[in-house]
């Protein structure tokens, strides 16, 4: 079994958080980069879920390569990190653009799936916690023509199946569903799988020295059409927040409490 | 660009009404069809909800187009998907508006996959641009920025409209009539994929139809205080929620999660405690009448969205309010 993880860098959507709280995001004079040198570079915390989804399969018995590919300008950084994290193949699919349109992306990282002998299961970070959109996934499996199973929470090898089959516990509005899809399948892994594992000093020591094929966009051989961007980011700006809460007065949690529990009925939001 | 079709789509899946979100899917679709000359479908998927009709007339719609088929009785991605590129061959819309919520994040992308369509989600708007194509603002890093993207490259696009980013309003000319036409998609060849051996279940009401959800996050300094968070609730007759972090620390089940990856509510009283007011918390809650937030950060970010604040330390306020909720 090949299982490939899709890893995007993305700027830590802590900092970020922290910044825009503060009122003191800067937006770069393109219009749409977030700008501070400040704000650290890490993996997308869902797409380091997705392959700690990868390592579980491989520890609970699952044979077979994990690769990792990120498309981007400069990947090497998150690649090495998910080689510490024991991953067999890492690849960089160039662009020189720091943010190509998704459906760019997914023809990209469709194409070298393809051309690098195919996978039995791709995993997919639910979101990238940059953008949000949560559609590359999905492109993927339409280019593949694989089945999409959305935000599990874990991922098994059914038991008995004639074919290698994936059973997978996803996390819905309605509570967790389970279901069955035979691989070839698109995997999208959600932050309820639990807490992604670390590297060991040893491994990191190893990755080091681990190289990513460097795939060019012109070796994979795709049609215009496919690398066409189609939705193209202009602007990013930082939305505005009312802001005009009234502190209710209080020397103590109890008179807090009382004047919370009365303006609210006075106000019939509460009986 | 040349417009001709701006179509809402949805399905109800035998629930009676018209899914939450559709009307202000429908606004905005209403609003992008009168500036791109455009008509407005509401397409349907499965049968047709009681008042659908009624309710697509008062929003303005000129047809509402509907594929029945057995295929469609439950909700089946595989089915879902064929059904809407079976219409857009037909139809070829310029534009198809989703009301996004779970089924919709699966369906919306891989349609514009299947058809060679854009696709923007977590939409809050859809204008035309300076240039004269339509641009799409959609939320990005858990709201704490917009993003405006322009749709230019493709023939069609697909766009999800985030939960709350709109009120609905109604067609200012009144009502329309709208024709109902019915829509032949051959589903015969559509084998669903996916086999769900164990159907997820609801236990008990929802976070998103309540009327009442106190939240509790990281200042409640461990697991064990989270049952003044739910006697709160129980005392004022609502549902308890959480933030993220709790969530993924343990201390209580991700079904209780409100925000950008977890419950889109929309109460009319969403008291947060101990919760910092982080955007990716607010995109499940801002859309709340009346936020209360308790903190002892009279600086935290939750004090912009709240109508009352209490500062102070909520494991000192909420006893209190407990014991003033059950006067």
């Amino acid at each position: 079994m090949r299982i490939v993880v899709c890893v995007k860098e993305v700027l830590d959507p802590d900092a970020v958080n922290n910044y825009a709280l503060a009122g003191r995001l800067e937006i770069g004079e393109d219009g749409k980069s977030l700008t501070q040198t400040t704000i650290p570079r890490l993996m997308n915390g869902f797409d380091e879920q997705a392959l700690e989804a990868a390592l579980r399969l491989r520890d609970a018995g699952a044979e077979g390569r994990i690769g990792a590919v990120s498309v981007g300008p400069d990947a090497a950084t998150i690649l090495k990190h998910a080689a510490a994290l024991g991953v067999d193949e890492i690849a960089s699919v160039l662009m020189g653009e720091p943010s190509p349109d998704y459906h760019v992306v997914a023809s990209l990282l469709a194409a070298y799936i393809r051309s690098s002998g195919d996978a039995d299961l791709i995993l997919c970070g639910r979101q990238a916690s940059d953008d949000d959109q949560g559609v590359v996934p999905a492109l993927i499996c339409e280019a593949l023509g694989m089945p999409l199973v959305t935000n599990a929470r874990a991922i098994e090898l059914a038991p008995a199946a004639d074919e290698p089959t994936l059973r997978i516990t996803r996390v819905t509005p309605d509570g967790d569903e389970v279901v069955e899809v035979p691989c070839p399948a698109v995997v999208t892994v959600s932050n309820e799988l639990g807490e992604p594992r670390y590297p060991t000093a040893a491994r990191k020591l190893a990755a080091r020295r681990m190289k990513p094929e460097i795939i060019t966009p012109e070796a994979l051989a795709l049609s215009p059409e496919a690398l066409q961007p189609r939705v193209v980011a202009q602007r990013q700006f930082v939305p505005t927040v009312s802001g005009d809460c009234e502190f209710l007065p209080g020397e103590t949690p109890a008179e807090l409490a009382d004047a919370l529990i009365a303006r609210l009925r006075q106000e019939s939001v509460i009986s | 660009m040349e417009t001709k079709t701006v179509a809402v789509c949805m399905w109800s899946l035998g629930q009676g009404g018209l899914p939450v979100g559709t009307e202000e899917a429908l606004t905005l679709g209403r609003k992008v069809a009168s500036a791109t000359g455009a008509r407005l479908h509401l397409l349907v998927l499965g049968s047709l909800p009681d008042d659908c009709v009624e309710t697509a007339g008062r929003f303005g719609v000129d047809d509402v187009d509907q594929i029945e088929d057995a295929a469609l009785e439950a909700f089946s991605p595989d089915a879902y998907v064929e059904a809407l590129a079976g219409y857009c061959q037909q139809e070829s819309p310029a534009l198809m508006i989703f009301s996004q919520a779970a089924d919709t994040r699966v369906v919306a992308p891989r349609l514009a996959g299947r058809v060679g369509a854009g696709v923007v989600m977590n939409a809050v708007d859809v204008a035309l641009g300076e240039g004269g194509g339509l641009q799409a603002t959609a939320s990005a890093y858990g709201g704490d920025t917009q993003m405006v993207y322009e749709l230019s490259g493709a023939a069609s696009y697909v766009v999800a409209l985030s939960a709350n980013a709109l009120l609905p309003e109604p067609a200012e000319g009144g009502a329309t009539q709208p024709g109902c036409r019915s829509i032949q998609v051959d589903l015969t060849g559509t084998n669903e994929r996916i086999r769900v051996i164990e159907q997820a279940r609801t236990e008990g009401p929802r976070l998103e139809d309540a009327d009442i959800i106190v939240s509790g996050g990281r200042g409640l300094g461990g697991p064990e205080n989270y049952k003044l968070i739910e006697q709160l609730a129980e005392a004022l007759g609502g549902l308890a929620g959480a933030s993220r972090p709790i969530v993924d620390e343990g201390w209580v089940d991700s079904s209780q999660q409100v925000g950008l990856t977890g419950k889109i509510t929309r109460p009319a009283l969403y008291l947060a405690a101990g919760i910092s007011g982080a955007s990716q918390h607010m995109a499940g809650c801002s859309a709340a009448k009346t936020i209360v937030a308790i903190n002892k950060d009279p600086d935290a970010a939750i004090f912009r969205y709240a109508s009352y604040g209490l500062v102070g330390d909520c494991l000192e306020i909420l006893p209190e309010l407990i014991r003033a909720a059950r006067q």
